[in-house]
């Protein structure tokens, strides 16, 4: 199962963006974001608290859509699934 | 028109166009690129979500406040001083709920439209802070 993480703004800088990445069945939102953002630590921390928790400005969309941080522990991810983490937004 | 694209846009045609029958008042906002000692300002969106929550937000607003046209514009890429961010034309009957529309458009997109922006200087660049009324629910 293949699917796709899109970083934004100061985690794309930090992670890259448009991230194909393999899967396995019961993969998680969480555990995905987790693997995905420990390539860089700096990247991580800028996701992930010391106790790698989400820092509670993160947000999740999967395929468009919103997931809340304390849903990404129980969301799995399926094969063609987009994912998007990006800081709070700031335009206008 | 909803679009978020890189080009400017002509304003003075979107007025004309936005004149449709019953039209008494058109509101324009126009956010552009403030000198605050910067070179240039640099704008990223995440396309496809910013662009359906605009036309939420453009849907919602013409049902709260009777408009009778409304065109938002984002831009993104790389700006200079002076150039223009963001394009919102209303129209409608009468001058508050023109006035309301166009408010409402300026609020919403600044809570929730997926755009960043970031400040880009001599000696770097800084991410604009974008706000974040949520958190609490359930534990991460």
């Amino acid at each position: 199962m293949t699917v796709k993480i899109r970083f934004f703004a100061r985690f794309r800088e930090l992670l890259g963006t448009d991230i194909l990445t393999d899967v396995t069945a019961g993969t998680t939102l969480r555990s995905l974001i987790t693997t995905i953002s420990q390539r860089n630590p700096e990247g991580h921390a800028a996701i992930f608290d010391e106790n790698g928790t989400f820092h509670e400005f993160v947000i999740l969309m999967k395929n468009g859509k919103r997931i809340e941080l304390g849903d990404a522990a129980d969301t799995s991810v399926a094969d063609g699934d987009e994912i998007a983490v990006f800081p709070p937004v700031a335009g206008g | 028109m909803i679009a978020i694209q890189t080009g400017d846009v002509d304003i003075g045609a979107l007025i004309t166009a936005a004149k449709k029958p019953g039209t008494g008042a058109i509101v324009v906002f126009d956010g552009v690129v403030r000198d605050d000692g910067i070179t240039e300002m640099e704008l990223e969106a995440y396309e496809e979500v910013a662009v359906k929550e605009l036309e939420k937000i453009a849907k919602e607003a013409t049902r709260q406040f009777r408009l009778l046209h409304v065109d938002i514009i984002h831009r993104v890429g790389n700006l200079g001083v002076g150039e223009n961010i963001l394009i919102i034309v209303v129209s409608a009957g009468h001058r508050p709920e023109a006035y309301a529309g166009s408010r409402y458009i300026i609020e919403e997109i600044k809570k929730g439209v997926p755009i960043w922006k970031k400040e880009l200087t001599r000696d770097g660049g800084r991410w604009v802070p974008g706000e974040h009324g949520h958190g609490g629910g359930k534990p991460t």
